[in-house]
């Protein structure tokens, strides 16, 4: 056991250095000079350019910029942004928090609307209800998630005024943005729930415990639910990394100060030292999470051993 | 939308990891069975057939879009902008008087062509990496799993961007970078796939007879482990068409003047609430794109997987 | 336009007068209405502190909490603030002004011609490595300092309490105006360098309103009245600045003004019909004609566009009123100018003859002149994202369908939009705005269209504002000409004949919109709410109901 997690966590090291480093290769090869101008269309002051550049490094050959990210990396520092010369960390330290806030809360309403929408499509499969949760899932994943946040925030923040328009971090406001970043993976969730409990319920062990006169809701809950989840609870692995980098348009909308839309502006920018910290984060809290679900598979099914 | 997020990487990836931790789950069995067995059990699925039908009706409308199209799509009328649907122009006008439902009609092209292309790509590169890495296992399998953990865990936005900019705008830069992004999936779903099939008694024999690798991949492993591939590719032959529109709401999909659903869309976002005619027609053009796939893949799925019917 | 005040599109060119003293009646209420609180939603800016500020967000800011020699009235003319006079010397190289006396910072120093040379020295200073310290570069000296070889101005001093002599290396009869940029405001000793950023995020100052409390950056900005204000006290008690993002922002904003969240507002594009049909009966909803331009820039170096007449031939096949009417439905105006009308001593309508009708023949007949034939390629270049998009596309068919030619749209993010109009060897049309710093012709002219305004590196690359890299003698002699003139109306004239020359017979940028700028605002609880010269609400003027 372990073993296994340092083994893990080496892995993790890998995967987070070859990210960086294709990052840092991308951000090298974008065409357009970081600190040329000012926030728009207004060249910069050719002297305070070449400051900058020297006070960033960006003069220096890749190797020696990633080399000095790594170092600094390593002392938890990870330098200071482009735009307003702020301690990269201090500027993330909040977003972060906002995000996990976000996702975290999107997650809650992924597992219970994916999976009981799941368990009713599979249970009664091919049904009106089967249909009817694979239209809401196809629509769900067909309308842009920028309709669906705008027509929720019309509706409710203006019209009716039950939440707050402009997010404070509070748990009133937090309901719209999160389920506005559920819904396509509630889809997504109900989805997968249908279809390994399809195969479930079709495994030899379940057609036992009903032969032996089990009640079909000891069955439904002991074997089916508990051996339908792993693939649940995976996704969930997967997408939690997704959800942390990739919130930018709920946050747009809703305003919410998290890393998915601090990741979209820095590009815009090319505010390097930003994007560099989100990626950095965002590759850390995925493989971390990964690691966790594996080691909950051993909790959900001691049949798994990990090696 | 996706948002960019890895939750386009579809439902079945999760099913692939499990089935990573889980080496000990039991394998499926599935003979390849004759195509006429499939067709039937494909065709007695209700859903699937109207899957198909709306899979067909958009080849179709790709194809024949100038018979279907009543207007040139990229004819402006500046005097009849943004006009409710009418008679002349059935989903109305967008905000340069471009007739929209030419546009939906046009737009099929691209979505049959970013849809389908992308999703090669992914599967090509995902299906070579994912049977080597579920064939050989070891020290092959653990680096091309590290990449592939490194592409589940880079942004889409950055790499897009970064190939956007260096190829110039265009459909084509669209579809790699949807490509080289979602081919872990297809990686980690065949490899454990493969992990399952390939101490299956007939593979087993094959080797004793003396099949060649490449062989036994091609002919004995692949086919079986197919199925679930199928199912994640017709799921996310939708979500591709998604994600494009992403790019064009973040400024680097296809060019403006295009007519394409996700171009349409975003630049109708700030008419939400006054014109909403303008994102609710090509966005119900992406459901009934994404139905139809889903549906087929379902069909499909079931269909090769005769266990599950 | 959609999203006009975001950064990406006006940038950071706006200077912003103080607005602080009222000169109008019904401001005359403070302590009245107690607690009345302004609300509004801006960006987050790069910075509030003047040694940084320069977005609209960010000078908005900084003009709230500092106040200078001088600030801008609507019409373009110069009221004065903080300086009792000021005059140049005979050549325009001197001037010398006097601080009113006996006032204080908020922390309760002196505001004297010390703290003004104080506050120049750190924006021009090295350490602060100010994206806007080169206002101040035609001071003597400025160059030693800004390289770091001196922490000393030597070009401004201080002489008795309260006079301030500056030095200038090049002569300008208009220097004076220049001081309204947030960069000129005086600093209090407390606030050390320029990277100072315990200051940076909490600055005191001398202006109408002061910080209560620090930044919280991407949340809130938050001020009181400063009641010592040196001049008319304003009548709102506190500021409340909600930071949005950028992308969202004016929706936001008009969803909050409609909610009751905010004060002032503006508005996506697409929602301003519906919204002026329902604030203007109520008298909420405030237009105003800005000191800015939208222009096509073209690429004159080389490629399709290097010829007049191939400009001209672009200009004429453009119907600026379909436009106008189709896509921003009446609310954007044609221009037939360079300099805006908001310049109403020097503005003058129709001088580029192209722009003022769309003329089929004459484009076809111009185009036949400069080679242009049917089938080449023109690219046409615009950054994404800032609501370009559609008029972009519209004045890329009318081309095409005139000409005969092709449009090649190329939609680019602004970082890499940018690099690639500056790299050399760029061809075609690219879309262009301009917002003025300081209500100067010169402020236009120069940097845009003169020779110096090229200013390429070693590599050619253009790092001035003049990216089209139009270059013409004759031009540049008549704006040396005009900034050693010292009769304002003798330079006005010269002005206008460089303009002329420049955009009508070269046709060096065609211009295409005025900069017309929309805003609600909440009438019924504030009165005299306007946009200033520098397109932000005149926060400090306007009185309570």
């Amino acid at each position: 056991m372990g073993k296994y997690v340092i083994r893990r966590i080496g892995q993790m090291v890998i995967v987070l250095f070859g990210a960086t480093l294709i990052l840092f290769a991308c951000l090298f090869v974008l065409p357009g000079d970081p600190v040329g101008s000012l926030g728009g269309d207004k060249a910069r002051d050719p002297a305070v350019i070449q400051q900058l550049r020297e006070r960033y490094g960006l003069d220096k050959p890749l190797v020696e910029q990633y080399g000095t990210y790594v170092s600094n990396l390593v002392q938890g520092d990870l330098g200071e942004d482009y735009t307003q010369r702020r301690e990269v960390t201090e500027v993330l330290s909040p977003k972060l928090g906002n995000t996990a806030k976000l996702a975290v809360a999107a997650i809650v309403i992924d597992v219970v609307l994916g999976i009981l929408a799941g368990l009713i499509a599979a249970l009664f499969r091919y049904s009106f209800w089967d249909v009817l949760v694979t239209l809401l899932t196809t629509m769900a994943i067909g309308f842009p998630s920028f309709v669906i946040g705008m027509i929720l925030q019309s509706q409710f923040a203006v019209n009716l005024g039950w939440f707050p328009l402009i997010s404070d971090g509070s748990f009133n406001s937090l309901i719209m943005p999160a389920f506005t970043l559920a819904i396509i993976d509630a889809a997504l969730v109900a989805r997968l729930m249908r279809g390994t409990m399809l195969e479930v319920l079709r495994a030899d062990y379940v057609k036992t415990a009903i032969a032996k006169g089990l009640p079909r809701r000891t069955v439904l809950l002991k074997h089916v639910m508990r051996n339908s989840i792993i693939p649940v609870v995976t996704y969930i692995g997967i997408s939690f990394g997704g959800l942390l980098g990739g919130a930018l348009i709920t946050e747009a909308i809703f305003n919410w100060d998290g890393i998915g839309f601090a990741l979209v502006t820095a590009i815009q920018q090319q505010n390097n030292p930003i994007i560099v910290g989100v990626v950095t984060y965002g590759v850390a809290v995925f493989v971390l999470l990964n690691l966790l679900v594996d080691l909950l598979y051993a909790v959900l099914d001691p049949r798994i051993r990990l090696s | 939308m996706t948002e960019l997020t890895k939750s386009d990487q579809g439902p079945d990836a999760a099913t692939a990891q499990s089935a990573v931790a889980n080496n000990t789950a039991e394998p499926a069995p599935a003979r390849i069975t004759q195509w006429g067995e499939i067709r039937h059990r494909f065709m007695a699925n209700r859903l699937a057939v109207v899957g198909l039908v709306l899979v067909a009706l958009l080849f179709a409308i790709a194809a024949a879009a100038p018979l279907i199209a009543t207007h040139d799509p990229y004819a402006q009328d500046l005097t009849n902008t943004l006009a409710d649907p009418s008679g002349d122009h059935w989903f109305g006008t967008d905000a340069l008087g471009r007739d929209q439902f030419s546009r939906i009609i046009y737009g099929s092209r691209i979505a049959v062509v970013v849809g389908l292309a992308s999703i090669f790509l992914a599967c090509l590169i995902g299906c070579v990496l994912g049977a080597l890495s579920g064939y050989f296992g070891k020290a092959i399998d653990s680096a091309i799993m590290r990449v592939a953990d490194i592409f589940f865990a880079f942004p889409l936005l950055i790499g897009a961007i970064v190939i956007i900019l260096v190829m110039g705008r265009g459909v084509l830069p669209v579809i790699i970078s949807l490509g080289v992004f979602s081919w872990a999936t297809v990686a980690r779903l065949l490899r454990s796939s493969i992990l399952s099939v390939r101490e299956m008694d007939y593979v087993t024999a094959a080797r004793a007879l003396g099949a060649g690798t490449s062989r036994i991949i091609l002919r004995h492993i692949m086919p079986n482990s197919i199925a679930a591939v199928m199912s994640y590719v017709s799921f996310s032959v939708g979500t591709a068409v998604v994600a494009e529109a992403s790019l064009s709401f973040l400024g680097i999909g296809v060019s403006p003047e295009v007519p394409e659903w996700g171009n349409m869309i975003s630049s109708a976002r700030d008419f939400l609430g006054v014109k909403d005619f303008l994102w609710a027609y090509p966005s119900a053009a992406i459901v009934l794109t994404v139905l139809g796939f889903v549906f087929v893949g379902d069909g499909l799925r079931d269909a090769l997987d005769p266990k599950l019917r | 336009m959609r999203g006009a005040k975001s950064a990406k599109w006006v940038v950071g060119a706006i200077v912003v007068a103080m607005a602080a003293t009222a000169c109008g009646g019904g401001s005359n209420d403070s302590g009245k209405g107690g607690g009345a609180v302004f609300r509004l939603g801006i960006t987050e800016p790069t910075a509030i502190d003047p040694v940084n500020a320069q977005e609209s967000e960010g000078t908005l800011v900084a003009r709230q909490l500092f106040t200078g020699l001088y600030g801008v009235n609507d019409d373009g003319t110069l009221k004065p603030l903080l300086a009792t006079s000021s005059k140049a010397n005979d050549k325009g190289d001197e001037w010398e002004f006097q601080v009113k006396p006996g006032t204080k910072f908020s922390n309760g120093e002196p505001v004297n011609a010390e703290a003004f040379i104080r506050g120049w020295t750190r924006g021009g200073a090295k350490a602060s490595a100010s994206d806007v310290g080169y206002h101040l570069d035609n001071i003597v000296g400025y160059e030693d300092l800004h390289a770091g070889k001196s922490d000393k101005l030597t070009g401004a001093t201080a002489e008795g309490e309260n006079t301030i002599k500056v030095k200038l290396s090049k002569p300008d009869f208009e220097f004076d105006k220049k001081t309204v940029h947030p960069v000129y405001s005086p600093v209090p000793k407390v606030a050390g360098a320029g990277d100072n950023k315990a200051f940076n995020d909490a600055p005191i100052g001398n202006g109408p309103f002061k910080m209560a409390g620090s930044w919280e950056h991407n949340k809130k900005i938050s001020l009181v009245r400063n009641d010592d204000y040196a001049l008319q006290k304003p009548a709102v008690e506190k500021v409340e600045f909600t930071i949005l993002n950028p992308s969202n922002a004016a929706t936001l904003e008009y969803k909050g003004f409609e909610k009751g969240e905010f004060d002032w507002a503006r508005m996506p594009t697409p929602q301003l019909p519906v919204a002026k049909a329902k604030y203007d009966p109520q008298g909420e909803w405030i237009k105003f004609d800005s000191p800015g331009i939208n222009y096509i820039l073209t690429f004159q170096e080389d490629g399709p566009m290097k010829s007049a007449d191939a400009r001209k031939a672009i200009s004429y096949a453009i119907d600026r009123e379909a436009i106008a009417k189709g896509v921003f439905q009446g609310l954007q105006e044609p221009a037939t100018a360079i300099l805006p009308p908001t310049f109403k001593e020097v503005y003058k309508a129709d001088q580029c003859t192209s722009c003022m009708k769309q003329d089929k023949a004459k484009a076809k007949e111009y185009a036949e002149k400069a080679g242009l034939k049917p089938g080449d390629t023109i690219g046409f270049g615009f950054n994404t994202g800032a609501g370009h998009e559609e008029w972009v596309q519209a004045v890329a068919k009318q081309v095409e369908d005139v000409l005969g030619v092709k449009i090649k749209l190329e939609p680019l993010p602004f970082k890499e939009a940018l690099a690639k109009q500056q790299a050399k060897g760029t061809t075609g049309l690219w879309r262009q705005a301009w917002s003025a710093d300081y209500p100067t012709a010169d402020n236009f002219l120069t940097p845009l269209l003169s020779t110096s305004g090229i200013n390429p590196d070693a590599a050619g690359k253009a790092q001035g504002d003049n990216r089209g890299r139009y270059s013409n003698p004759k031009f540049d002699e008549l704006l040396v000409k005009a900034r050693n003139t010292k009769d304002a109306a003798e330079r006005t004239k010269v002005y206008q004949e460089a303009e002329k020359l420049a955009i009508d017979e070269d046709q060096a940028a065609i211009p295409t919109w005025k900069r017309t700028q929309y805003r609600l605002a909440n009438s019924k609880k504030f009165s005299g709410l306007k946009l200033d010269f520098f397109e932000d609400p005149n926060i400090a003027e306007i009185g309570i109901k």
